[in-house]
């Protein structure tokens, strides 16, 4: 029954194609597909249909590069259409080309899947490839020279204004040279003074003398300098104090120059598709090579040796050999020492699962704009709040602070609705005197908090 | 105070009883020790004294040492600044730190989630069922496979603490050859050519039940005409025996300690280590249920007090050497009741009413009675089957089973005892030693290890270079249970099989495979073993998922009374003398093949509270009157005797056992682990005050305690654990033991522990928490018209609880109220909780030093109460006064009744450890927590001093970094330390800690719940304690769940708060302990 169904549908398909090539050629113009097609609209076919799989030049991706394929094709229109159309029909005409060809990629990369392209089409992307110039790549060591995405030293502040730090310091002691010098000229010319009025000239002071002397006739000066000098270093050690443990915009460098702007902002990748634990574990975890691999098993390149270099860094690790796109056999695997960004203190136990699963939080609020940043790094507060999506709340302290957790757990509101969870929970709030009590107060802001739930409790994060 | 005073309380209304008349009324005097009983003044001290051992301002500036000191005042005051400010810049830098994520991730490991693999536990004398919990391929936590175990899954202490063998530095790390290391290549190679030269080969084994193991075995067998001997470190071969001579059938029969109605074992420990202790203690708590009216009653002689007798209803003190008088008096007994006659039991020196009530209850409860014996010596063991078969024991649905036996115990001494004399005479040419140790653990160790100098080729496939392996020409690593795939076979009616659940940490490869390769077989043990269960794809998944396989059983026994069981009861011969030796295991230690698992070493004994030690147990009378220290404490030692013992001489410390029979004395095998210095572990030597270990005058280590084993003799070849004809004498030298149980008193309250009798407790079964006789509520008078009598009288009185200083936590009904619910009468003393809490929550160890200054860190200790069997009551009706009888309660009975109570933080509603916390590091959750937050804490240890519990522990140390623990603290060794649970902050020094209800579960299991939008249903969440506990006697659950286990249970008649009078509220209900002793005998 099977092979009796195997045979009708080979059959069918073979038909179908044939006729289907049939029409095709009864309606062209006998005017070869290679020539004469829009470029413009090629190109976009092509982004749209090949290039995942296919380069317009000689190189070869998961799949041979297109260049020169209109010499190699010449004078078989039929037979390419169907090709792209439907490989395997192809493969069954017998055509020794196409099975050399078949023969060479298929065991590598697998069929082509039939692309749903008409053969009109087909002769835009052909022409698209012919006329395709291979762009110039970017001048090799130059990273700024590529898109902005690949710019590592984005956002580094310039080192202040220490020039003008160095001019104060140089001004400050030229005057204290002036002062120092024409408190001696004064002292010099009073003993002169008094020598020609006949008097005794004045003792030899020396400069500390002569400052503390100075001191104590201008006191009330002093006194005022004194007190804000004072105010001065309490307000300075108290800022300075209050910025222990905060590391915001702690931005290492890493052993590959990953751009988050260019994966999560320019491509669009989920965050949680390679930090795919955030769902269901408590740590968001640094992707595997494996899950790069994903992608970069076909994309080899990047849009310069620099980068084609950092990629060539995960095939290291892991083994693979770009050039025949196959793993090492037997490779010694080199795991990926990333430095870590968000380092929490070893008494902390942060969930990122609660927070993304239970919680719903975007990972913009508490990781701010990755999209728009290279290296990963803790966003300034600042730059969270800026994040322009729904839901995300607005906090003030600095990130990854505790000040700045339980502020959040202060706004956050639960839905107590939906989740037979907390229905639970606020059942046994309802079914109960003191339950009770403790609703009003919990609904004087109508909603409940975190906070109101034990979200400000030592022991939810401390253990 | 006189008669007439204390009638008149006695007269007062009994169900208005007020803290006052409590504290009169007492009719039990519990103690924790000769000490307290006596009250010493060193026992005063450490009552008022928690945090011994401090040195007071005056006697530090009264050291003369101090003047000699070169540092000056300004000195120190500049290197206080300086590593003040930095500290302050270290501070302020944080260091990098890397993060590296697997290159390849396994499908099934998500990092910080846990996955669990069945196991099974078998080291051929302990057998579980288990679930390994491992963190990123790490095992960090071994709990039962409560689904598809035997019993539950129910495991102790030892199989508890068995993850952190696996971590041992100590471990073999690669094949060696005369001490030198090789490859695993040139071991096979030489061993090929090597086996069966120069003689007969021999293959020693513990008791190995899995068919493939035995398979394997059997090939090696064939290829070399192999002999096997099974060599288990405690003998059972007169049970073996016994069912042999009786019944046709080598073997040991299951006993179901479940079905029995009346138990007497006499000499067995079968709830702490006679065979299969861990699934038999399981069995004994269902038996034992008050609720379900009919509890087994359960007698005991022996001559230790044993953690079974300390269970047990009625208990009687004989000697070792009185077993089989006492199994022969039974029987005698019996056979009189079923019309026979023949066996001449003589009572001499026994308690024959105790014999003759035990007797009445085994034939009024035939068919579901059991007795027991520890003994093995041949003819007790076929009285006993004798005793059984008479009893109708053995039929269907009965007690005993013979028809799928143990497959535990298949050693016999004999073959041992010829191993030696062959190998001493030359004709064995090979001997491989596969996990046996019996230079150790064999009484005949000595000769043995004269004999293996004579085999040309010596192999012992060991995880250590213990005392037999050393002595060995070859030494090849075998794996670690959690690292090998193997099958065991407890019973003939299911396999179980084990599973790796991390790669081999050292060079080392398991016996079954090495086995293989000398017989040419190529394969891995894996395929082995897949072929020899011969189990389709699919089946085969579901045996590893569940960690077993079911077959049917395979024996058909026809058990009859044995026709000669009258004179065989009459051959049983023992002489006694005035001083006998009984050999025990202890709880933790068990044969001491454990013996370097520091968690177990400071797991206290469950009877006598000592930790890193074993010691000669003396009853109190013969301690006082040999002139022997009857008080041990931190600064008072015990008096060291001198034993000799079948011509060899032991020098131990003597302790004062309440309990023990006069004129004999108690020693625990499995110390003095690795004598002559040989690498058994770290943790197997006594360290000094610095923490490095202790040498002997020639350097070797000293290790934990004397090795017993090597005091046994055998009769005609079966071991006897005890020894008559002994002598000792005093040595005057004195030794310190350390004791968990002197600082935590009941301090003579009488609210800690609740215990009535059977009938009492039938009798008011259905009456309401806190009406019960045996179980009311406290309440206090107040100036108030409580009853509306028209009159202010003691009548007028209030619940404890409505007493308060502060606003209440609103908990009570609001969100969840976690809380725990302990059973007394099914909680056996056993001491799964304790490693389970340490395993769990990365308890630091401490060593015996700072156990003896009173700084054990354990969250979760299980107090253990004497009480006396003298009352008030009893004093009336002799006519004796109040303060006379109050005398007599405080006087020790030869054989007190014994209490065990787990105690942990009480997560009090009312803490008083919360209110003076100057920095709010210790809070009241809204789940009802007691919270401790260690990176608030300063350490002023008011919480400790204001807890009445006593649970908070302090940490005095870097537990971690300092040397003084480095040998003794798993956290210190780097491989070790791979066990710490990654959930729990490791704590650092100066902050207090104390049981958290395992909020790193509570969180997790609330997150699972929330993840699936379902309340959290009863049972998800489970303490790590409650968890091991293998009686269920510990319950954890949400007390705010109506439906909740803990909710029903904490409504229980039985149910109460420890301490209730002090008002604290806790969140822990502890249930009376229900014994089963006729009321009139000791009223309640």
């Amino acid at each position: 029954m099977n092979l009796l169904k195997s045979v009708v549908y080979h059959h069918f398909t073979k038909l179908l194609s044939l006729s289907l090539v049939s029409i095709a050629s009864v309606f062209s113009v006998s005017a070869s597909i290679h020539e004469g097609g829009d470029a413009a609209a090629g190109e976009k076919l092509f982004k749209a249909n090949c290039a995942s799989c296919h380069r317009a030049t000689d190189a070869v991706l998961a799949a041979p590069g297109l260049k020169g394929i209109n010499e190699r094709w010449k004078g078989k229109d039929d037979l390419l259409v169907q090709w792209i159309q439907n490989p395997q029909a192809a493969y069954a005409t017998g055509d020794a080309y196409v099975k050399g060809m078949a023969d060479k990629y298929v065991p590598n990369f697998g069929w082509m899947l039939g692309q749903a392209v008409s053969k009109e089409e087909i002769g835009h992307i052909l022409t698209y490839v012919a006329n395709y110039k291979d762009a110039t790549p970017p001048a090799a060591g130059s990273a700024s020279a590529g898109p902005d995405w690949y710019n590592w030293d984005e956002d580094s502040s310039k080192s202040e204004s220490s020039g003008s730090l160095w001019w104060f310091l140089f001004i400050g002691i030229l005057f204290l040279v002036i002062a120092l010098s024409a408190s001696g000229v004064r002292q010099s010319l009073n003993n002169a003074v008094l020598i020609s009025e006949g008097k005794n000239p004045m003792p030899e002071l020396t400069y500390t003398e002569r400052l503390k002397a100075w001191m104590w006739n201008n006191k009330e000066f002093m006194g005022v300098l004194g007190f804000f000098v004072t105010c001065y270093i309490v307000t300075a050690l108290y800022i300075a104090a209050m910025g222990v443990g905060v590391y915001e915009g702690y931005k290492p460098s890493q052993p590959i120059k990953f751009s988050h702007k260019l994966h999560a902002g320019k491509n669009k990748i989920d965050c949680q598709y390679c930090h795919h634990s955030a769902a269901k574990s408590k740590h968001a975890g640094i992707p595997s090579v494996n899950v790069c691999m994903n992608c970069h098993k076909g994309i080899k390149e990047g849009s310069s040796d620099v980068f084609t270099a950092e990629i060539q860094k995960i095939y290291d690790a892991i083994g693979f050999e770009p050039s025949t796109g196959a793993y090492i056999e037997n490779y010694q695997e080199k795991p990926v020492a990333w430095n870590k960004v968000h380092v929490l203190p070893d008494h902390v136990y942060f969930s990122h699962e609660q927070h993304v699963t239970v919680g719903g939080l975007q990972c913009q609020n508490c990781h701010g704009p990755v999209e728009t940043y290279t290296v990963g790094r803790i966003s300034p507060v600042e730059d969270n709040n800026k994040v322009d999506l729904p839901g995300i709340i607005k906090l003030t302290k600095p990130t990854l602070t505790m000040g700045w957790c339980i502020e959040c757990h202060n706004q956050a509101s639960i839905d107590l609705a939906g989740s037979s969870y907390y229905e639970e929970i606020h059942r046994r709030l309802k079914d109960t005197e003191v339950g009770k009590r403790e609703l009003r107060k919990y609904l004087e802001d109508d909603q409940f908090s975190v906070k109101e739930l034990g979200g400000w409790e030592c022991g939810k994060c401390h253990y | 105070m006189t008669n007439s005073q204390s009638k008149n309380w006695e007269a007062g209304n009994a169900e208005n009883v007020t803290i006052k008349q409590i504290i009169r009324m007492r009719k039990k005097i519990y103690w924790t020790g000769p000490e307290e009983l006596d009250n010493t003044p060193v026992f005063q001290e450490a009552i008022n004294n928690e945090f011994s051992g401090e040195q007071t301002v005056d006697a530090f500036l009264g050291d003369e040492r101090l003047c000699e000191t070169s540092t000056g005042r300004r000195d120190f005051l500049k290197f206080m600044g300086f590593s003040l400010t930095s500290a302050t810049l270290a501070a302020c830098e944080a260091p990098v730190i890397k993060a590296i994520p697997y290159v390849n991730k396994p499908e099934e490991i998500t990092p910080g989630v846990a996955n669990y693999y069945a196991s099974t536990y078998c080291d051929g004398m302990d057998y579980a069922n288990i679930l390994v919990k491992t963190r990123e391929g790490r095992p960090i936590f071994i709990k039962s496979n409560g689904d598809h175990g035997i019993e539950g899954g129910a495991l102790n202490a030892r199989i508890n603490a068995s993850v952190l063998g696996l971590y041992d530095s100590a471990r073999v790390a690669g094949p060696m050859k005369n001490g030198d290391k090789i490859t695993w290549a040139s071991a096979d190679a030489d061993l090929v050519s090597a086996i069966g030269q120069g003689g007969k080969v021999v293959l020693v084994t513990p008791t190995i039940t899995g068919p493939a193991s035995l398979r394997a075995i059997d090939a090696f067998k064939t290829k070399y005409a192999a002999e096997h001997i099974v060599f288990d470190s405690i003998s059972y071969s007169a049970i073996r025996k016994a069912n042999l001579a009786d019944y046709g059938v080598n073997a040991i029969p299951q006993y179901n300690f479940a079905k029995a109605k009346t138990i007497v074992s006499v000499g067995a420990d079968f709830l702490s280590t006679w065979l299969t202790s861990n699934l038999y203690t399981a069995q004994y708590a269902k038996s034992r249920k008050p609720e379900n009216g009919a509890m087994a009653r359960h007698y005991q002689f022996e001559a230790n007090l044993s953690l079974t007798g300390s269970n047990a209803d009625y208990r009687s003190a004989v000697k070792p050497s009185e077993y089989g008088t006492v199994v022969k008096a039974i029987f005698s007994k019996l056979l009189s009741k079923a019309g026979q006659s023949g066996v001449n039991a003589s009572l001499d020196g026994l308690d024959a009413a105790l014999i003759d009530k035990a007797t009445n209850d085994l034939w009024s409860s035939k068919g579901n009675a059991l007795v027991v014996c520890g003994s093995n010596d041949l003819n007790i063991q076929r009285t006993v089957n004798a005793i059984n078969a008479l009893l109708g024991n053995y039929a269907a649905g009965g007690t005993i089973d013979l028809t799928n036996p143990l497959n535990l115990g298949k050693g016999d001494e004999a073959d041992l005892a010829r191993l030696i004399a062959e190998m001493s005479s030359g004709s064995v040419g090979t001997v491989v030693l596969w996990d046996v140790n019996p230079v150790y653990h064999s009484h005949q160790g000595e000769a043995f290890k004269k004999a293996l100098a004579k085999p040309a080729t010596t192999v012992a496939i060991s995880l250590y270079a213990d005392e037999t392996a050393s002595n060995c020409k070859y030494i090849l690593p075998g794996t670690h249970y959690l690292e090998s795939w193997s099958d065991h076979s407890l019973l003939g009616s299911r396999v179980d099989l084990a599973q790796p659940v991390i790669s081999p940490l050292y060079d080392s490869r398991q016996a079954q495979e090495s086995l293989l390769r000398w017989t040419g077989v190529q394969s891995s043990f894996y395929d082995f073993l897949r072929e020899t269960h011969g189990k389709d794809e699919l089946t085969w998944n579901m045996g590893v998922h569940n960690g077993t396989f079911v077959s049917q059983p395979i024996l058909t026994v026809d058990v009859v009374m044995s026709a000669d069981a009258i004179s065989v009861a009459n051959a049983i011969t023992a002489t006694g003398s005035e001083w006998e030796i009984e050999f025990y295991q202890k709880t933790g230690i068990g044969s001491g093949t454990q013996a370097n698992n520091p968690w177990l070493q400071e797991l206290p004994d469950p009877v006598t509270k000592i930790t890193w030690d074993n010691y000669a147990t003396m009853s109190l009378l013969d301690v006082e009157s040999n002139g022997l220290n009857k008080y041990i404490a931190q600064k008072d030692h015990a008096s060291v005797i001198k034993l000799t013992v079948n011509g060899k001489e032991v020098e131990l410390p003597v302790f004062p056992q309440p309990g023990q029979k006069q004129g004999t004395i108690g020693i625990a095998l499995g110390y003095g682990r690795g004598a002559n210095g040989e690498l058994v572990g770290k943790a197997a030597y006594q360290t000094g005050t610095k923490g490095e270990h202790l040498t002997g005058a020639d350097g070797t280590p000293i290790s934990v305690g004397k090795n017993a084993f090597a005091l046994l003799t055998a009769k005609e070849n079966a071991v006897q654990y005890y020894a008559t004809g002994i002598s000792w004498e005093k040595t005057g030298a004195t030794y310190p033991l350390a004791s968990t149980q002197i600082h935590s008193t009941v301090m003579g309250r009488d609210g800690v522990v609740k215990e009535t009798e059977i009938a009492t407790f039938l009798s008011e079964k259905d009456k309401k928490r806190g009406e019960a006789s045996f179980n009311k509520f406290v309440k206090l008078g107040v100036h108030q018209d409580i009853n509306g009598d028209g009159k202010i009288d003691a009548q007028d009185a209030l619940h404890v609880k409505e007493f308060d200083l502060w606003a209440p936590h609103p908990v009570e009904g609001v969100g969840h109220r976690w809380g725990m619910t302990i059973d007394l009468t099914s909680c056996t003393g056993c001491g799964a909780c304790v490693t389970a809490c340490h395993s769990e929550n990365n308890v630091p160890v401490v060593g015996k030093d700072e156990v003896l200054v009173h700084r054990d860190m354990h969250w979760m200790r299980i107090d253990r109460f004497y009480s006396s069997d003298y009352s008030l009551e009893r004093g009336e009706a002799e006519g004796v006064g109040v303060i006379a009888s109050y005398g007599k309660m405080e006087r020790p009975s030869d054989n007190p009744q014994t209490v065990h109570m787990p105690m942990m933080c009480q997560h009090c509603n009312h803490a008083p450890c919360e209110t003076v916390c100057p920095v709010s590091a210790t809070t009241h959750s809204n789940e009802g927590l007691n919270q401790m937050t260690y990176n608030r804490c300063i350490g002023t240890r008011y919480c400790a001093n204001n807890c009445p519990y006593k649970v908070r522990r302090f940490n005095w140390f870097n537990y971690t970094a300092y040397s003084k623990f480095k040998n003794v603290n798993p956290a210190q060794d780097e491989i070790s330390r791979m066990v710490l649970n990654p959930d729990v902050t490791v704590r650092t020094r100066g902050v207090m800690e104390k049981c958290s209800m395992c909020v790193q579960r509570i969180q997790g299991g609330k997150l699972e719940a929330k993840k699936a939008g379902m309340p959290v249903a009863d049972g998800a969440i489970v303490s790590a304690c409650a968890e091991a506990c293998p009686t269920h006697a510990i319950q954890f659950g949400d007390l705010n769940d109506a439906k909740s286990k803990v909710q029903s249970i904490s409504d229980n008649v039985r149910s109460y708060n420890a301490l209730e009078e002090v008002g604290t509220q806790p969140n822990i209900y502890y249930l009376a302990k229900v014994r089963n002793m006729d009321s009139n005998s000791n009223e309640a």
